[in-house]
C-alpha cells in the first residue's frame, strides 16, 4: 500500500519526504503544529492526490516541499530529497534553480498569484529567462505555444494583457502555463480549482489531465474533492491535523472504516440524515417573494475608445418564492445572479420591473438578508463577535441592551457558535466559523428572506456540507426562506426544492433538482457534465 | 489620456479659485492692514491715511476687491505690491524660480536616494541592518528641519568650504557663465542636502512598508516559487506593484518639501519666496502674500497633477478606470 505502483524502484523515486513536521509560531507565542511526521513518496510520472478538510496542513506542506514557507513558518524535523539532494541544503541559488526550472506549483487563487501591474506576457518570459539562456525571439515563441498548449486561441492579446482583464480562469490558464513553461520534472497544483466556477473547473481539470498525459510529469495534487483525484492520482494521501492518518488508492480508501476518511470522501452523507421537510408541508402555498420582469443593464466604457456599451445583466426575471422553501439560482460568472440577489436585497435599483416582499413593493430593508461569498471582509474586523451580531438588533433598537445580549448568545449558540467566544474578533475565527457568525447576524434581524449568495463556495465540501445541515435545520424550526445562489451544483438534490437558472441574464429553465440531469437547455447540460466531470456530489444524489 | 488629464486640469483651476476665495476671506478676518502702522504715527494726519486707504483700494467691500485682483490676475500681475509698490508677480516669479531651484533637486534626490534603500530594506525583514536602518530613520525623522539648516550653516562656518547662505557670491558676478553656474551650485550644496536630509526619511519608510506589504502578497509568493531572483523580485515585481500609494506620495512630497524649503531659505538666506512670505506677512502686504501662497498652491497642484500622470502610466487597473 505504500507505494501505490509496484514498478518503480528507488532510482527513479525523485522525491521523498520523510517524517517531516514544521510548526507555525503565532504572534501570541503559541505554536501550531502544521505538519506532523508526513513521509511522502513520488516516482517519475507519478501522481500523489492530497485530501483533507481546511486546515488539515495540505497547504503547509506544498510550501514546505519547496522552502517556501511565512517567516513564521519552521521545519522542525524530517527532511525533503530531490533527486537525491536534501533541500535544505541547497543554497539559495540551487533552491531557485529547482524552483519553477525542475519543480513547479500552481497557487490556490489565480487571481492572486499574478502581479496586478504587470503584463502577463512579461510575467510569463521572466520565468523562462530566469531558467534558460534563450534569445529574446525564442523566449516569444516558446510563450505563445505554452499559450496555445493551455488553450489560448489568441496568444497576443493574452500576451498583452494585465491580469485583471482576464476571466479567473484564464487566469488559472496563464498561471499554470507559468508553472509548465520551463517543462518541469513535478507539478505541486494546491487546490487549483476551488477558487473557479464548475464550468471552469471541468475545463482546467480536463487540460491538467491532458497534461499529464502528454508530458508524463509527476504531480502532487492537492485538493478537497475525492472525486476530482479518482482519475487524476494514483495515490491518495489522507490528512487530518498536519498527519497522514490514510492513504492508499481510491478504491481502498472507499473501504476504510475511518470516519474522517469517510467524511472527506463523502460529504453528502452528512446531509443525507438532516431534517428535511416533506414537500408538501414544505411549501406553505402563500408567496413570499415575488419578481416581474426586472431588468437591469450596466454601461461600460473602455479608454481609447469612445464607445460606450452596455452589459445586459438581468433581462425580463419573473419568478416566485414561496414562504419556507429553499429556491436555487445557478448559472456560470456573470449570468447575472448575483445582480439578481442585489436587486432584491436593495443594494442595486432595476432599471425596470417590480420585486413585491409579502405583495409590498416598499418592503423592510431588513427583512432581506444576505450572506455575502467572502464573510472575512464582510465583517467589520473591529468588532468583537457579540458587536456584530447585536447590531441589526441595536439599528432597529430591538428591546433593551440586556435582552440584545442574552438573544446574541442564543443565536450563536444556535449556529454552532461556544458563546464563551462572544468577545473575540473576527480574525481569531476559522473560515467556516466566520460565515456562522455572519450568518447569526443575519438571523438577528429576524428576516423574513435570507439571500445565501455564493456562500459557500470558498468553502471545502465536507465543510460546505456541514453548513448546509446547519441551515436546513435552522429552516426546519423557524420556517425560513432561502435564495440559494450558486455557481456550481454541489448537494442541490439535498438542499434546494427548485432550481432556476440562468444564463446571460436570463432564466432559461426551472425545474426540481432532480430533473437537471435530463434537462435539454444547453446552459444546465453544461453545468451538470462540468458537476459530473468534477465527480461532486450534486444532482445524481437522491434523497 | 486626454480626458483624464483636462478633467484634472479642470480640478486644479476649481481648487485655486477657492483658496484664493479663502485667503481673501482670512485676510479680511485679520486685524489690521498695510496702513495699521502709519495709522500710529501722530505726524500723519488722518486725512493721508484715508487718501492712501482709497488709493490702495482698502477702503472698498471684499468682493470688489476680489472682482479686481481677479482682473489683475487676468493681466498677469497678480494684484499690487504695497510695499515694493509694483505688480506682486514680477517679484514673485525670480522668487519662484529660485525656491524651485531648491526644492526640484532636493525632491529628485530624495526620491532616488529613497526607492532603492526602501526596497532594499524591504527585503532584508528583521535581521540588524534593518534594526539599523529603523533606527536611522527615526533619528532623521525626530530632527526639526530648523536645526537640520542651523547644523548646515554651522558646518559651513566651521569647515569654511561652503558658503554661509545666500545665492551667489559677490567675485562670481563679473566672471563668464560657466563659472557663476558653478558658484550658484556650491551655493545649493548646503541647503538641497539641508532638504534632502529632512524629507528622505519619511520617504524611506513609506518605500519600505509598501513594498513589505507587497512582498507579503500571494503574487509575491508565487515569483519567488518561479524562482526569479531576488533583485527581479524586489525590484522588477514588488517595487511595481507596490508603486502605487508612493506616486501619491510623490506628489504629496512636493507640498511637503516646498514648505519646508520656505523655512530653510530664511534660515540660510537664500533669496526665494520664503523671505519674502515671511516679510509680506509682517507688513501685511496682502496681494504679495495671496500670490505667494497661489504660487504654492500652483506648485502642489502641479506635484499632484504629475502624480496622475505616474500613475496613469504606472498602473494598468487606472488606465482601465479612467
Amino acid at each position: 500500500m505504500t507505494s501505490g505502483n509496484p514498478g518503480f524502484s528507488k532510482s527513479e523515486e525523485f522525491l521523498r519526504v520523510s517524517s517531516l513536521s514544521m510548526d507555525y509560531h503565532a504572534a501570541n507565542g503559541d505554536v501550531i503544529h502544521a505538519l506532523h511526521n508526513v513521509d511522502l513518496k513520488i516516482g517519475a510520472g507519478e501522481s500523489v492526490g492530497v485530501l483533507g478538510e481546511s486546515g488539515s496542513g495540505k497547504s503547509s506542506l506544498a510550501q514546505t516541499l519547496l522552502h517556501l514557507l511565512p517567516g513564521n513558518g519552521q521545519i522542525v524535523s524530517g527532511r525533503v530529497d530531490y533527486q537525491g539532494r536534501n533541500l535544505a541544503k541547497l543554497t539559495a541559488q540551487q533552491l531557485r534553480k529547482i524552483r519553477g526550472g525542475e519543480i513547479a506549483l500552481i497557487s490556490q487563487e489565480p487571481a492572486l498569484a499574478l502581479n496586478p501591474v504587470l503584463s502577463l506576457g512579461r510575467q510569463l518570459a521572466d520565468v523562462l529567462k530566469t531558467h534558460s539562456n534563450l534569445s529574446h525571439d525564442e523566449v516569444l515563441l516558446r510563450c505563445g505555444k505554452i499559450l496555445r498548449d493551455v488553450g489560448f486561441p489568441d496568444t497576443e492579446r493574452v500576451m498583452r494583457a494585465y491580469p485583471h482583464e482576464l476571466s479567473g480562469g484564464q487566469r488559472q490558464r496563464v498561471a499554470i502555463a507559468q508553472a509548465l513553461i520551463c517543462g518541469p520534472k513535478l507539478l505541486i497544483a494546491d487546490e487549483p480549482l476551488s477558487a473557479l466556477d464548475t464550468a471552469t473547473q471541468a475545463d482546467i481539470l480536463e487540460l491538467l489531465q491532458n497534461l499529464k498525459r502528454e508530458l508524463g510529469l509527476a504531480m502532487i495534487f492537492i485538493t478537497h474533492n475525492a472525486g476530482m483525484l479518482s482519475t487524476l492520482a494514483d495515490e491518495i494521501l489522507v490528512m487530518r491535523n498536519g498527519a497522514v492518518t490514510a492513504h492508499g488508492s481510491l478504491n481502498e480508501l472507499q473501504d476504510s472504516a475511518d470516519e474522517y476518511v469517510q467524511r472527506v470522501l463523502f460529504p453528502e452523507k452528512n446531509l443525507l440524515s438532516a431534517p428535511h421537510k416533506t414537500s408538501t408541508a414544505a411549501a406553505d402555498e402563500k408567496s413570499l417573494l415575488q419578481v416581474r420582469n426586472l431588468s437591469k443593464r450596466f454601461v461600460q466604457r473602455r479608454m481609447l475608445s469612445r464607445k460606450k456599451f452596455a452589459v445586459q445583466s438581468l433581462e425580463e426575471v419573473s419568478f416566485n418564492l414561496k414562504k419556507g422553501s429553499t429556491v436555487a439560482v445557478i448559472g456560470r460568472s456573470g449570468s447575472g445572479k448575483s445582480t439578481l440577489a442585489r436587486c432584491i436585497a436593495g443594494f442595486e435599483m432595476p432599471d425596470s420591473g417590480k420585486i413585491l416582499l409579502e405583495g409590498q413593493q416598499e418592503y423592510r430593508q431588513r427583512d432581506v438578508q444576505m450572506i455575502f461569498q467572502d464573510a472575512a471582509t464582510s465583517l467589520n474586523p473591529r468588532f468583537t463577535a457579540r458587536q456584530i451580531i447585536a447590531e441589526p438588533m441595536e439599528i432597529a433598537r430591538w428591546k433593551t441592551e440586556v435582552d440584545r445580549t442574552a438573544r446574541t448568545l442564543e443565536l450563536m449558540e444556535e449556529v454552532g457558535l461556544d458563546a464563551a467566544w462572544a468577545l473575540r474578533l473576527p480574525v481569531e475565527f476559522s473560515g467556516g466559523q466566520r460565515q456562522r457568525l455572519a450568518l447569526a447576524r443575519a438571523l438577528a434581524a429576524e428576516p423574513k428572506l435570507l439571500i445565501l449568495d455564493e456562500a459557500f463556495s470558498g468553502f471545502d465540501l465536507p465543510l460546505q456540507a456541514q453548513m448546509m445541515r446547519l441551515l436546513m435545520e435552522l429552516q426546519s424550526r423557524h420556517g425560513l426562506t432561502y435564495l440559494y445562489i450558486s455557481h456550481d451544483l454541489n448537494f442541490i438534490s439535498l438542499f434546494a426544492e427548485e432550481v432556476i437558472v440562468m444564463d446571460a441574464g436570463r432564466i432559461v429553465e426551472r425545474t426540481v433538482p432532480a430533473n437537471l440531469a435530463h434537462s435539454a437547455v444547453p446552459a444546465t447540460c453544461e453545468l451538470v457534465e462540468a458537476s459530473e466531470k468534477l465527480h461532486v456530489p450534486g444532482v445524481e444524489a437522491t434523497v | 489620456m486626454i480626458r483624464y488629464l483636462a478633467r484634472r486640469i479642470g480640478h486644479a483651476f476649481l481648487l485655486l479659485f477657492g483658496v484664493s476665495i479663502l485667503l481673501f476671506l482670512m485676510f479680511q478676518a485679520a486685524p489690521g492692514d498695510f496702513l495699521s502702522e502709519i495709522r500710529l504715527n501722530e505726524q500723519i494726519s488722518p486725512q493721508t491715511v484715508a487718501h492712501l486707504r482709497a488709493q490702495y483700494g482698502l477702503d472698498q467691500p471684499m468682493p470688489v476687491r476680489y472682482w479686481k485682483w481677479l482682473k489683475s490676475t487676468a493681466k498677469g500681475e497678480l494684484g499690487y505690491s504695497f510695499a515694493y509698490n509694483t505688480p506682486a508677480a514680477e517679484l514673485l516669479w525670480p522668487r519662484a524660480r529660485n525656491t524651485l531651484l531648491l526644492s526640484v533637486p532636493a525632491l529628485l534626490l530624495s526620491w532616488l536616494i529613497a526607492v532603492p534603500l526602501g526596497v532594499l530594506a524591504a527585503g532584508w525583514k528583521g535581521n540588524w541592518a534593518d534594526r539599523l536602518f529603523s533606527g536611522g530613520t527615526s533619528v532623521l525623522l525626530a530632527l526639526p528641519d530648523v536645526l537640520i539648516a542651523l547644523l548646515a550653516l554651522l558646518i559651513a562656518l566651521k569647515t569654511g568650504r561652503f558658503p554661509v547662505g545666500g545665492m551667489t557670491s559677490v567675485s562670481a558676478q563679473d566672471q563668464d557663465n560657466w563659472a557663476r553656474l558653478r558658484d550658484l551650485a556650491w551655493h545649493m550644496v548646503l541647503p538641497v542636502a539641508a532638504l534632502v536630509i529632512g524629507s528622505v526619511a519619511i520617504i524611506l519608510r513609506h518605500v519600505r512598508a509598501s513594498v513589505r506589504e507587497v512582498l507579503e502578497s500571494t503574487y509575491m509568493r508565487a515569483a519567488e516559487g518561479h524562482g526569479l531572483s531576488q533583485r527581479k523580485i524586489l525590484f522588477g515585481y514588488a517595487l511595481p506593484a507596490a508603486a502605487n500609494p508612493l506616486i501619491s506620495l510623490f506628489g504629496l512630497s512636493v507640498a511637503f518639501l516646498l514648505s519646508v524649503s520656505l523655512l530653510v531659505e530664511v534660515v540660510m538666506s537664500w533669496p526665494g519666496m520664503g523671505p519674502l512670505l515671511l516679510e509680506a506677512i509682517l507688513a501685511r502686504d496682502l496681494f504679495l502674500v495671496i500670490g505667494a501662497v497661489m504660487f504654492s498652491t500652483l506648485f502642489l497642484i502641479g506635484g499632484n497633477l504629475l502624480a496622475d500622470v505616474l500613475l496613469y502610466v504606472f498602473d494598468p487597473r487606472i488606465r482601465r478606470q479612467a
